[in-house]
């Protein structure tokens, strides 16, 4: 079947780039008149291309290979940079690229890519292919559609061509060019089991330190079933019939937010957007699975769960919220979203005095502000000399961002906790909670902050002509 | 020797990187520098995290951030625009202008257009240069002398041919190549100095990329040689080329200024650090410093100590052409046999190595070097030597699974003995985990 959520009716799959129909929607928000995504200042921009925000939601389909269509550097300066754990097979975690030359590129690459393809196919033998563009094969114009719709037909596995080519947008817009890959050429196409359980499809939430696995626990214990991984640790089938779900949860991920109204509209799956950030987002995200799956005896498993768990959480946490509470913090979060992780900190006595707001959307501001209080600063674009001005300005203890901002902070002697994609740790759920405080604890009592701070024994010793 | 190529469409597992991040880091080791790379934001994120990624230091760097419509109808307004917000916000003392395949392949001309640029806003005291560097084509390794040859060519143009050249024979540019870490390029120039000379390192990542809290945060580089330096370094008496890509910005300096170069092209092993030590001890007259003939002892010593382990081993090793020469003659003196030597792509100096040489990707290691015993590469081997059970050693870019790995010296005796020690331990290591299984299966 051919469809697609951008236009429908029309029999073209999606087109390489079709701005003007993407635009109000690039941010993730649907609503028709939001504004579109703001262009991105030359000398001043950050941030990853589209391309990279439409592998980040793809590449966690761990058995699918993953091939980047280009030159190298798109493939070679970007694989194996993300936290995404995989509990089987490895794939995914092979680096593949056309790897295009100067004559490719004058003579076209698509020859090298239908080669490349029947290659990876058969030395490999995947469950899927996924093919990406890059800015240099979308500008020459090939015709990636008819290539990957020939080989196909002619290898006889899906082979899904993605068209998020870095030029194109934001890392945002490349989610959202990939969930609409997912619609167009992935879901719908299997059917699960006769007998197995279904339940409930985790949008957006990309197992990131292994967190999928422990929010995965959590809703087996309460009797709830993972129908599809979309896409955190996913393997290739659970996909294809996601259609066949009773709840569509999106999980931090307005960029998805698409793909969960729409498979509302086409299979009436109901859907709601909760985090797992924090004791209290993680019981509401759990009772709300339970109550769209229209299950009583469900409800009161997760009732039962929840009060257990988290009476569990505020004994284990006590000495934590001790040394916690009154901490300040600066949250600058890039793929998570902030108000989810401002709630966990709340939870943990931490006060949020600036947050990033440059990757939020209208709603996502209105649900921080709900939650931060009136003196909270409002960061709403990059450029790490600004959150330190923040966490100057504002006498914050810790800031709490992405990697790319890690060792800024280092070089500021301020205390420091990865949230984003290429962290080690695992902060869902309620464990999750205990293991943020815990780090948080570890970053603030670390004896370096003093050490860093002293002088040397010589340089401590007054100037002679002082004396 | 040949080289050769294992015929395949796709790259799997690419080692090769885009030349523009070889750019990048060059300009990391130049003081209040700033590199701007005419793409799109991605071709700028990348470079940026994988950078920070290995040497664990925030990393100057800044987009044109061209979007589709930009590249189709006027990609340079964008690169004015950029210029402009770079040059008023943070007043870098350099800009590097990286052409990307995006502006390539779209037949951007930005040479001329900073040229324009640079007349019309009457741009002085400063050095702003372009540097073509379309993704494939070579890789970090061409990327870095690529950019340091434009440097010097626009550093020429500066002053070089302002009248007659005072020369300081005292004084010594160094050019290290890309694969030589902050410790590398320390080692080197305390080596040179150590004869008494005045050593300007170009570009200078010892004192940007090796950590140091001087003066907290900023968007421009930090440490790196300082421009005033930089033009200074016209007036050496002599230029010292590490790694055989150096060699045409050496060139560079001979042609246009008559400054005689010396290329090495490794610095690794005892014959290297020789060659290098008694060099340095002809042309200065000055006796070779007690402590490198003790290091030279202690070198000698650690690898008859070590040559034990290395015996009937074998080694494949996947790195930048000029690091796989280098280490190729450092595991030619240990004695062990070199199952495969992988390059990322093709230069004069590996098409004329005595050893069989493959352009490929760590797929091909995995194929070419199986059964080997010691696996060096860049941290994306770390799968492929557990698929083969090779004790994995990290070395080159990036290198993520180890602390330190930019502090880690490979050049002079003291560096030869480093690695020398570090391998051997991984081998030791790996052979007690080999003794502890096979007692417990009996
Ligand atoms: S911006 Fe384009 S060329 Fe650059 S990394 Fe992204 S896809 Fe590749």
């Amino acid at each position: 079947m051919k469809y697609s959520i951008l236009s429908e009716g029309d029999e073209e799959p999606m087109d390489p780039v079709r701005k003007n129909e993407f635009d109000s929607e690039a941010c993730g928000s649907i609503a028709p008149k939001a504004k579109p995504c703001p262009r991105p200042k030359p000398g001043e921009a950050a941030g990853g291309c589209s391309f990279d925000g439409a592998q980040i939601t793809l590449l966690p389909i761990m058995d699918a290979a993953h091939l980047v269509h280009g030159p190298i550097a798109c493939a070679g300066n970007s694989w194996e940079s993300r936290g995404t754990l995989s509990s089987g097979p490895s794939l995914s975690q092979y680096g593949f690229a056309t790897d295009l030359t100067d004559s490719d590129i004058i003579f076209g690459g698509e020859k090298k890519l239908k080669d490349s393809i029947d290659y990876i196919a058969e030395r490999f033998a995947p469950p899927a292919i996924f093919v990406y563009s890059t800015c240099v094969t979308a500008l020459i114009g090939e015709d990636m559609d008819a290539v990957c719709r020939a080989a196909a037909e002619r290898i006889g596995i899906p082979v899904i061509p993605v068209n998020s080519p870095g030029f194109v947008g934001s890392k945002n817009l490349g989610n959202r060019l990939a969930g609409d890959a997912l619609l167009q050429y992935v879901i719908g196409t299997g059917e699960p089991e006769p007998m197995s359980p279904l339940g409930v499809n985790l949008i957006g939430e990309y197992n990131i330190a292994g967190e999928m696995w422990d929010i995965e626990k959590l809703m087996n214990s309460a009797g709830i079933t993972v129908t599809s991984r979309i896409t955190g640790d996913a393997r290739y089938k659970e996909i294809t019939y996601a259609h066949r779900a009773k709840v569509n949860m999106v999980v931090c991920s307005r960029a998805l937010l698409g793909l969960a109204k729409e498979m509302e509209s086409r299979y009436s799956i109901p859907y709601f957007e909760g985090s797992f950030y924090g004791a209290k987002e993680t019981t509401y995200s759990l009772r709300q699975m339970a109550f769209l799956m229209n299950d009583r005896e469900m409800e009161r498993r997760v009732d039962r769960l929840t009060e257990r768990e988290e009476a569990r959480l505020s004994q284990d946490l006590r000495p934590y919220r001790k040394l916690l509470k009154g901490k300040r913090a600066v949250l600058y979060t890039g793929g998570v979203k902030s108000w989810s992780v401002i709630s966990a900190l709340k939870e943990l006595g931490v006060q949020v005095v600036g947050v990033g707001t440059n990757k939020s959307t209208e709603d996502d501001v209105r649900r921080i502000a709900d939650r931060v209080g009136d003196d909270t600063e409002y960061i709403p674009e990059g450029g790490a000399s600004r959150i330190i001005k923040t966490v100057r300005e504002r006498k914050a203890d810790i800031m709490i961002a992405g990697g790319r901002n890690m060792y800024v902070a280092m070089k500021e002697q301020i205390p420091f906790i990865d949230i984003n994609q290429e962290r080690h740790k695992a902060y869902a759920g309620y464990e999750g909670l205990l293991r943020l405080a815990k780090e948080l604890t570890y970053s603030l009592a670390n004896p370096i902050w003093k050490l860093a701070a002293s002088p040397a024994p010589w340089d401590k010793e007054a100037p002679p002509y002082d004396r | 020797m040949t080289v050769n190529r294992r015929k395949k469409p796709a790259s799997v597992n690419p080692m090769k990187i885009g030349q523009s991040l070889g750019a990048v880091l060059a300009l990391q080791g130049c003081y209040r520098a700033m590199p701007l790379i005419h793409g799109s934001q991605g071709c700028s994120a990348f470079p940026k995290a994988l950078l920070t990624r290995h040497f664990r230091e925030p990393i100057a760097v800044q987009t044109s951030a061209l979007q589709e419509m930009d590249v189709i109808f006027d990609a340079n307004r964008n690169l004015e625009e950029a210029l402009n917000l770079v040059l008023s916000k943070h007043r870098p003392d350099i800009i590097g202008i990286i052409g990307t395949e995006l502006t390539d392949v779209a037949g951007v001309d930005y040479q001329n257009m900073l040229k324009t640029y640079k007349r019309e806003r009457n741009m002085r005291g400063g050095l702003a240069f372009s540097v073509v560097l379309p993704d494939f084509r070579g890789s970090l390794e061409s990327g870095f002398s690529s950019t340091v040859e434009a440097m010097i060519d626009e550093m020429i143009q500066q002053v070089g041919h302002r009248g007659s050249r005072s020369v300081n024979t005292r004084q010594i540019t160094l050019l290290p190549g890309s694969f030589l870490t902050p410790a590398d390029v320390m080692e080197l120039k305390e080596i040179i100095s150590s004869f008494g000379f005045e050593v300007i390192a170009l570009p200078d990542i010892s004192t940007s990329l090796s950590g140091h809290l001087l003066t907290g945060f900023s968007p421009l580089t930090r440490g790196g040689v300082p421009l005033d330096s930089m033009l200074q370094s016209l007036q050496s008496g002599l230029t010292i080329a590490i790694g055989g890509s150096m060699e045409r910005p050496a060139r560079r300096l001979h042609n246009a200024l008559g400054t005689p170069y010396k290329v090495f092209e490794g610095a690794m092993g005892l014959k290297a650090s020789d060659e290098l030590l008694h060099f340095l001890h002809q042309i200065s007259g000055e006796p070779v410093p007690l402590r490198y003939c003790w290091q030279r002892e202690n070198l000698l010593d650690s690898m008859l100590d070590a040559h034990f382990q290395f015996a009937g081993m074998s080694a494949l090793t996947a790195l930048e052409p000029d690091h796989l020469y280098s280490v190729s003659g450092w595991l030619e003196e240990l004695g062990v046999e070199q199952k495969a030597l992988i390059s990322s792509f093709e230069t004069p100096l590996i098409a004329g190595m005595e050893r069989e040489v493959w352009v490929g990707d760590l797929d091909d290691a995995e194929v070419l070097g199986k059964g080997a015993d010691l696996w060096i590469s860049n941290s994306h081997g770390i799968a492929g030597a557990q698929r083969i059970e090779a004790a994995f050693m990290p070395a080159g870019f990036p290198v993520w699974n180890e602390l330190g790995a930019y502090m880690s010296v490979s050049v002079g005796y003291r560096g030869a003995m480093e690695w020398s020690n570090k391998a051997g331990n991984l081998l030791m290591q790996r052979e007690a985990g080999h003794r502890e299984s096979s007692v417990r299966h009996r």
